[in-house]
């Protein structure tokens, strides 16, 4: 079983940055690949991110930041 | 042959759809968890569009493709690895990691152009086709592009050129309903892309591109049309796409409805069931091959993970066949010293030596062949350069063309792909505009992009009739600079008739895209040209003029008046150096310093608007390398900053003349 880590990804063109508005998962839940886990806002729009991979989540940042593309946002292990 | 797919074939073909989902959204994944980031196009919908073509198509079939590009790519037969590998910038990517995922390229396996640039690949393709029409080797080139691309002008170029010459190629056009974020109603009147190919005198045919028996029984009967001489098709498969744009993009301007209807028919999972439900294949069989598929993709996410990101010499490598050649201070082309036969005399005019170099390439090498409008004879081109020639070697390979730059220049690239040496003439310099974007975007780019795997061995001639009077604002241009400024290109620009032949000659055998630049102020000019077949290297300034004063650089017509002033100059005493360039890249900089650092003062002169001109570039390198023996600024002069007039006195005031020179080059003196 690996340990994945998800990184906040590019949802746009000119998206260099984006905030987690909502989590839609609790640390420790058990994820399936392509369930909708949490809420991004860029400088467009907020849309849903779908889970890449299956298995226990754990989130490591807290809504409402202003992160980087490429910040660690959560862990699965799978 | 039927044109219905074998229950082999039929499994086969669920077996790459199955690979291409499996890819495209192993990519997703990378993206969605932050491990990959760029702008990826999903071709979640349209996976059966190739996959039932590919049973048609042979190793050594060709394809050109775009942006939207994993289905097209991985039903050619590229391996999967390196698909992925490419996307996470590896060297061991299907380029190298130098072109990522709008710009795959697996000659190996017949994929020939992956491009970013929405319907550009539609002239190319017709280029390729063309070889292999040439070639007689039966092959048959399939070009995708979608419904957006239908409407833009190089496609329409290169459907009536395939229409006109019977050219074994098919364009597959992937109507997914959206261009970005525009329907495709929103687009045309026309109700179906297909329904123009009578228009074209082609073959049209609309499929529903999410049916594979569908798509597998049009793509029989164009494949066998293109196979058997009697030309192109235009193959209209419409899916719908399933998701936005790109990844991550909004879909509020896709009906709601009709998206959530195509995600509930996914092709793919349809297909499999169809398999099942028409006994075509047990579930079990299918099962073993979606797990294999599962493999496949895990397996090729590792190769990806442990290749290394390429090294750091491959930043300049493939810009040209020789590194040599990019042109940075210190950097001198590697050339073989020129062997010039003795003219004996012999005196001809500079557009006869254009016409001897051609004659000569066409008699050595039968991969050269010649393109352009009205180059055929009677005609011979509307400055003859090419008179006689259709005559001597036949329409096949010296081709008069429609008025279509971009299809010229996409023919020539094209065909150059596939192993010939084709000199396109684009008419008046002031055409390459239209045609721009196969210039620079695909001959410049392609070498690199594919990672060294593919080439553009073409000539593009081009002539500007500045300063003879009379051609006004749109034939008078001097645009080097343009083509300057992307690398890729090289851009020789002969003064002389002796230049002219050994020049053109050494564009066409050079292994990268040249402008070969020509000037009617110089066309009628004689000059002696030895008879015999002779190369002029590329990169290898001239010393027209020796002299110790001061160094006067100049190329293409403007080194007339370059010359002329030397003579005035030497009559006041002033000796001057006169350095005839003739390319500008490959750029002999070193005999340009080896000049200045001798007279210490250096005056650029050229036809071309000064501001902005190669002249600034030159001058700040002359600056920065020879600071420390310079006695007076480098200067520059160039055209004024206008438009070509057309009134006589008005033109002759525009661009520079040797009393311009002169006066420049006293200045410099008194400084
Ligand atoms: C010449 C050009 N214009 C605009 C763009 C920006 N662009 C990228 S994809 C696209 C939509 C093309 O739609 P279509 O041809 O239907 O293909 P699809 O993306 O649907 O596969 C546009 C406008 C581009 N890449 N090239």
């Amino acid at each position: 079983m690996a340990k994945m880590t998800l990184k906040l990804p590019k949802m746009a063109t000119s998206m260099q940055n984006g905030t987690i508005v909502e989590w839609l998962v609790q640390p420790g839940d058990t994820v399936a690949q392509g369930q909708a886990i949490y809420v991004i806002e860029t400088e467009k729009t907020s849309t849903e991110v779908e889970s890449p991979f299956a298995g226990r989540i754990t989130p490591l940042v807290a809504i409402g930041d202003l992160l980087p593309i490429g910040t660690p946002i959560a862990e699965i292990e799978t | 042959m039927s044109d219905a797919l074998s229950k082999e074939q039929a499994v086969g073909v669920y077996r790459t759809m199955a690979r291409i989902a499996a890819t495209d959204q192993r990519i997703q994944q990378g993206l969605a968890a932050g491990a990959l980031q760029f702008q990826y196009y999903p071709c979640g919908g349209q996976e059966a569009i190739p996959a039932s073509i590919a049973p048609l198509l042979n190793d050594d079939d060709k394809s050109v493709i775009t942006y939207r590009c994993i289905h097209d790519i991985v039903a050619k037969g590229t391996p999967i690895r390196e698909i992925i590998a490419e996307m996470y910038g590896r060297e061991t990517g299907t380029s190298k990691g130098k072109g990522g995922p709008m710009h795959l390229s697996d000659p190996n396996n017949g994929l020939m152009v992956t491009t970013g640039i929405v319907g550009a690949g539609a002239p190319i393709a017709a280029g390729i086709a063309l070889g292999e029409q040439m070639k007689g080797s039966g092959r048959v080139v399939t070009c995708s592009f979608g419904d957006g691309a239908a409407n833009i002008g190089a496609v329409h170029e290169a459907l009536n050129l395939a229409a006109l010459w019977q050219l074994p190629v098919v364009f597959v056009c992937q109507n997914n309903l959206y261009a970005e974020y525009t329907s495709f109603a929103e687009s045309t009147r026309s109700e179906s892309i297909a329904g123009r190919a009578t228009a074209y005198g082609m073959a049209g045919e609309k499929v529903d591109g999410t049916d594979p028996f569908a798509i597998h029984a049009a793509a029989t009967r164009a494949i066998a049309r293109a196979r058997a001489g009697e030309g192109p098709t235009l193959l209209e498969c419409v899916a719908h796409r399933l998701q936005g744009h790109a990844f991550g993009s909004e879909e509020a301007h896709m009906d709601a409805d009709k998206l959530a209807a195509a995600r509930a028919a996914n092709p793919v999972k349809r297909f499999r069931q169809r398999l099942i439900d028409s006994g075509f294949a047990e579930e079990a069989a299918l099962a073993a091959i979606d797990a294999e598929v599962a493999q496949e993709i895990d397996d090729a996410q590792a190769f990806a993970d442990s290749s290394q990101a390429p090294a750091a010499s491959e930043l300049l490598a493939d810009v040209f066949a020789s590194v040599a050649d990019i042109p940075e201070v210190g950097k001198r082309p590697v050339m073989s010293a020129a062997s010039i036969p003795d003219s004996a005399g012999r005196k001809i005019m500079y557009g006869q030596a254009i016409n001897e170099a051609l004659d000569q390439a066409l008699a050595a090498d039968d991969k050269v062949f010649l393109l352009g409008e009205d180059i055929e004879d009677p005609a011979g081109g509307i400055v003859k350069a090419t008179y006689g020639l259709s005559t001597k070697y036949g329409r096949t390979r010296v081709r008069g063309t429609p008025i279509s730059e971009q299809a010229i220049v996409g023919a020539a690239i094209g065909a150059s792909m596939v192993g010939y040496k084709p000199v396109a003439e684009v008419m008046i310099i002031d055409f390459a505009m239209v045609c721009m974007d196969q210039i620079a975007n695909h001959a410049a780019k392609l070498r690199y992009m594919s990672g060294g795997r593919t080439s553009v061995p073409i000539t593009l001639r081009m002539l500007t009739a500045g300063n003879i009077g009379s051609f006004g604002a749109q034939h008078s241009q001097s645009l080097e600079c343009w083509f300057a400024h992307v690398p890729g290109l090289k851009i020789v620009a002969p003064s002389n008739a002796a230049d002219a032949k050994g020049m053109l000659l050494s564009c066409i055998d050079d292994p990268d895209p040249c402008i070969f630049m020509e000037a009617m102020r110089c066309y009628f000019v004689p000059g002696e040209v030895p008879e015999a077949s002779y190369r002029v290297p590329l990169g290898q300034a001239a010393i027209a003029k020796p002299g110790t004063d001061i160094t006067i650089i100049s190329y293409s017509w403007a080194m007339q008046e370059a010359m002329a002033a030397a003579a005035t100059l030497a009559e006041e005493g002033i000796d001057a150096e006169v350095i005839d360039l003739r390319s500008i890249v490959p750029l002999d900089l070193p005999s340009v310093l080896a000049s200045v650092g001798k007279t210490g003062r250096a005056l650029i002169v050229h036809a071309a608007v000064e501001f902005g001109g190669f002249g600034a570039e030159l001058a700040a390198r002359i600056q920065e390398a020879a600071w420390g023996s310079l006695k007076a600024p480098v200067a520059r002069l160039g055209a004024r900053y206008t438009p070509v007039p057309f009134a006589q006195n008005l033109e002759a005031m525009h661009f520079p003349n040797a009393e311009g020179v002169v006066a420049k080059a006293r200045a410099l003196m008194k400084a």
